[in-house]
């Protein structure tokens, strides 16, 4: 407030001093005034609203309560203009003060602009004086330069007269150069000499490596021998193995059939004691036989003594029946006595008849029964004895069939005696031959033991010498590539020495070398020429022979058409000479000819075609002929021309030269002279040749066409093959060349394009990949990422973060790798603006 | 779980899993030899699209066998599967004539790898149940293996259907990687 006040006070004294101060705080104090009055008379309205009339007493002292404090109000309102009028002086006051003290600045102000002004003046007399002296100090400069040019063109003169006295010495030094390059022309050629040297050395040493090299390849194939020497004694190895395999199951079956041949004799055992045990039996039914033989005997000992006993009784009975029989035939006798003596009675001699022969009835009745007693008797006796025969037989029978049984049983012992003693026999047997077939597997594998150790030992052996082999190779190599790297560094050395002084002397010598080498081109020239008339003559020469071996043949093979033709030709010869004498006679000759010919055409057929051929052929000779004799009197002109220019030159050469090319000349012209008659056969073999030459050509021709077929038909099996194992493939590119395009693939993972096409083909493969990538260990996984990042067409970077995902996986410490620009591939760049 | 204890029993007692390789061309029988290793049977496959990844325990080693698919077109994936590999047993039809030229292109293009550099090399001369069938000689001669410089090889003939041959060659195979330990 106050600053503002003073502001504004300083602006009315600044601009003009009103004298309005008064008049401006009466307003103030009107509007306080006005805003009291009104706060006070809307307090007063709102009372009277609200109150009512009873309260009127209340309301009146409030009232009075209410002017006591508007008049305590006033006096403080006036207590408070009275402030204000005190303020209103002090400011006042303050406004005079501050007008003396602006009055007092401003006098302060001008006299500060003084000063500085005069400070000012003062400052630039300073500056004035200062540049003075500067100039003055250039001034002095500029005269010491002067007097140092002055100096330098004095030595500038001195170092002219000096270069004069260099210029001079220069030429001395220049003489003693020309001398030096003298010297180093001959070091030179020394060196060149000591380069060659060393340049053979070199080869020597170069040969001396290729025959190590050829030691080693020796040593190498030897090597190589001895691992098939290896291999076949593995194999034996293997064989013997097989063998002692063999020898093995044949100890098997020996225990096998000793095996059987014990379960066979414990069977015999049994059988024996089987037998035994019936044995046994029998002789229990032995004794019991016996035993019912004695009963038997004993019966019929009893029935003996039963027969006799009834003997006696029968006997006895007979006795006394025939006592009986006496007494009765006693009485008979008495009685007839009686009767005899008696007479008396007829009747009592009746009675007595009758008991006569009642009694004699009686008699034979009993008489009768004893016969029928002692037939029976008899027939019971004959039935015992029957019996006892019987058992009798029986018993024989018994003791027979007792006595079979023991004898069987012996000889049955005796078998299995000898049986059990023929096992044990064969049992020994096979026991020995287990034994010897157990020693001879130990033997075997003895023997394979010591083969092993054998080949151990000359494996070890061999591996030692190639080592051995090898390591001298290799010293000897090194030793000589050493001495080579020395030669050659010391060549080196020497060349680039020797080469300075060279360059330096070829310039010097290339006035010499140029004049010599117009010589020499010439010269070359000359000898280039000489060379090619010697190759042509010489082409010539071989051309000639062959027409001539070639009209060789042609005679041999045509030598029995022209024996037919002998006559005919002679016959031609003849006219034509004849024609050559007389040409009247030539047309007769001729006709007889074109006769004979034509009389002979009809057999000879091919003949005539020969004829004309040899016409035809015969012409081109003679024009050949022409040619070759006409080149060869060219050529022979040339190579007299050179005789000549070569005379000068190589007198001897082109002499030795020209002799041989006579001689070369004048063979082929003698066989040629000779042989005019049979060039055109010559021709015709020359065709037959070029036949020959074609249909060698043709064969070979079906023959590459024959494998370019097999070929195709191959390709077209393993297409079908592979379409077959994949109906949508179309691969011919990638089989041709899966090695030079599978590194693309791998090294740089962007550059594969032509991967595009077969990563659709091997979808299949991709997707069985990443299976078996989510599936299997995180071992197996880590070895997969390589082939999945290729597969996937992965960055290195996104590789790189798969890695590091199952290097977490799998270790137990480490923090989990952050994600980088793979989860995001659309953001590519670092989000550092974020930060 | 159980993968990753024992993932920490192999760490703590030091029996790394040797990584085998068996490659070949098509029905050479690898899937069939992988089978034949790991449960002793002879299995019917079916051409391999793929792979085939089996873990092999042969005296107290482990190994994790991995028989890649022989056809044409995924021969080249074959180098996906070099890193870390510690043999290859590279399996050859011993009646298959006409085609052991490109097996042995094959053979070389894979032994060249800068991965493949220490790994043991096994040949198996599949098939010679047959009766046509190559010997191993023979074998090794028409695929170069006499060749081979700095390469531990060796050549096993084979019947993956009778089962002779795989025991020898994997032991050899054993006593290769033991004493290349």
């Amino acid at each position: 407030m106050f600053a503002k006040l003073k502001k504004k006070i300083a602006e009315e004294a600044a601009i003009a001093p009103r004298p309005g101060g008064a008049a401006r705080i009466p307003r103030s104090v009107s509007k306080e005034s006005i805003t009291s009055v009104g706060a006070d008379s809307g307090d007063d309205f709102a009372s009277d609203g609200s109150s009512s009339r009873e309260d009127l007493s209340s309301q009146l002292l409030r009232r009075n309560e209410q002017i006591r404090k508007l008049e305590a109000k006033l006096s403080d309102y006036a207590e408070q203009v009275r402030n204000l009028q005190r303020i209103k002086e002090k400011l006042e006051i303050a406004l005079e003060k501050h007008q003396d003290s602006s009055m007092k600045k401003f006098q302060e102000q001008n006299e500060v602009y003084q000063a500085n002004r005069a400070k000012m003046a003062e400052g630039m007399a300073l500056a004035l004086e200062k540049k003075d002296q500067e100039w003055r100090e250039k001034l002095v400069h500029l005269k010491k330069e002067k007097e140092m040019l002055a100096a330098q063109l004095q030595e500038m003169r001195e170092q002219s007269l000096n270069l004069f006295q260099k210029r001079d010495e220069i030429d001395e030094l220049e003489g003693f150069q020309q001398q030096e390059l003298a010297k180093v022309k001959h070091m030179l050629l020394k060196k060149e000499e000591s380069l060659s040297r060393a340049q053979r050395e070199l080869e020597a040493c170069s040969q001396e490596l290729a025959h190590a090299k050829e030691e080693l390849q020796v040593t190498s194939h030897l090597s190589s021998c001895l691992s098939s020497e290896l291999q076949d004694l593995r194999q034996q190895h293997s064989e013997l193995a097989a063998q002692r395999d063999g020898q093995l199951a044949a100890e098997v079956n020996a225990e096998n059939k000793i095996a059987a041949l014990e379960q066979r004799g414990q069977e015999l055992q049994t059988l024996i004691q089987r037998l035994s045990a019936d044995l046994e039996n029998t002789q229990v039914a032995a004794s019991s036989c016996e035993k019912r033989l004695e009963t038997s005997q004993m019966e019929h000992e009893s029935l003996k003594l039963e027969y006799e006993q009834h003997k006696l009784k029968v006997t006895v009975e007979i006795d006394e029946k025939n006592k009986l029989l006496e007494r009765l035939q006693e009485k008979v006798s008495s009685l007839e006595k009686r009767l005899e003596g008696n007479f008396s009675g007829d009747e009592h001699a009746w009675e007595l008849l009758k008991e006569k022969t009642a009694l004699e009835q009686k008699l034979d009745d009993t008489r009768q029964q004893l016969l029928a007693a002692r037939t029976s008797h008899a027939e019971t006796v004959n039935l015992l004895e029957t019996q006892v025969t019987k058992l009798n037989s029986q018993v024989t029978d018994a003791q027979a069939s007792l006595g079979e049984r023991e004898e069987f049983l012996k000889t049955f012992r005796e078998s299995s005696m000898c049986q059990l003693k023929e096992l044990e026999q064969a049992l020994k047997l096979a026991n020995g031959a287990l034994v010897r077939s157990k020693e001879e597997i130990g033997e075997r594998d003895l023997q394979i033991q010591k083969l092993q150790t054998d080949l151990e030992v000359e494996s070890s052996k061999l591996q030692d010498h190639i080592s051995v082999a090898k390591h001298q190779c290799a010293e000897r190599i090194s030793s000589l590539e050493a001495q080579i790297a020395a030669l050659e560094t010391a060549r080196e050395f020497d060349k680039t020495t020797s080469q300075h002084k060279i360059s330096q002397l070829e310039q010097e010598n290339e006035d010499l070398i140029a004049s010599r080498k117009e010589y020499e081109s010439s010269l070359q020239k000359q000898e280039f020429e000489l060379e090619r008339l010697t190759k042509e003559l010489s082409s010539r020469e071989t051309v000639s022979v062959g027409i001539a071996r070639a009209l060789e043949e042609a005679q041999k093979q045509r030598a029995e058409l022209q024996q037919q033709v002998a006559d005919l030709i002679l016959l031609i010869k003849e006219k034509d000479q004849l024609i050559n004498e007389k040409t009247d006679v030539l047309l007769k000759k001729e006709e007889e000819l074109n006769q004979l010919s034509q009389d002979h055409g009809a057999l000879l057929l091919q003949m005539h075609l020969l004829q004309s051929d040899m016409d035809a052929c015969k012409s081109q000779a003679t024009e050949r002929e022409e040619a070759a004799g006409k080149q060869i009197s060219v050529l022979s002109l040339k190579i007299q021309e050179q005789e000549h220019l070569m005379a000068s030159g190589r007198n001897t050469l082109a002499l030795e030269a020209a002799r041989a090319l006579n001689k070369h000349l004048h063979d082929p012209e003698a066989s040629e002279v000779e042989q005019n008659g049979e060039v055109a056969t010559a021709d015709i073999i020359q065709l037959q040749k070029d036949n020959r030459d074609l249909e060698q050509q043709i064969s070979e021709k079906n023959k590459m066409i024959k494998q370019l077929q097999q070929r195709m038909t191959e390709l077209k099996k393993t297409l079908q093959k592979e379409l077959k194992i994949r109906p949508d493939n179309e691969i011919p590119e990638v089989r041709e060349k899966p090695n030079s395009e599978v590194p693309n693939v791998a090294m740089t993972v962007t550059n594969n394009a032509d991967l595009n096409d077969s990563r659709e083909i091997n979808f299949e493969y991709l997707k069985h990949v990443v299976l078996k990538f989510m599936s299997c260990r995180e071992s197996e996984a880590f070895h997969l990422i390589k082939a999945v990042s290729v597969l996937l067409n992965f960055s290195q970077e996104e590789e790189n973060m798969l890695k590091e995902t199952l290097e977490y996986k799998m270790s137990w410490f480490g923090s989990k790798p952050s994600p980088k620009g793979s989860v995001r591939p659309s953001i590519s760049n670092p989000r550092t603006a974020w930060s | 779980l159980g993968g990753f204890f024992s993932t920490i029993f192999s760490s703590l007692f030091g029996t790394r899993e040797m990584r085998i390789l068996i490659l070949g061309l098509d029905g050479a029988g690898k899937t069939t030899i992988l089978y034949r290793l790991q449960v002793g049977e002879v299995v019917t496959t079916i051409p391999t699209i793929g792979f085939n990844v089996e873990t092999v325990t042969y005296k107290n080693l482990k190994f994790q066998v991995w028989d890649l698919g022989g056809q044409t077109s995924i021969r080249p994936y074959w180098r996906c599967y070099y890193s870390n590999t510690d043999a290859v047993i590279y399996v050859v039809d011993s009646c298959d004539r006409d085609r052991i030229g490109i097996s042995k292109s094959e053979l070389v293009a894979m032994l060249e790898e800068e991965e493949l550099k220490k790994a043991i090399l096994v040949v198996f001369a599949n098939k010679q149940d047959m009766e046509q069938a190559m010997t191993p000689t023979e074998m090794a001669n028409s695929l170069g293996l006499p060749a081979l410089k700095d390469r531990k090889w060796q050549i096993f003939k084979t019947s993956a259907t009778k089962g002779t041959g795989l025991d020898e060659a994997m032991e050899w195979l054993v006593e290769a990687l033991k004493s290349r330990q």
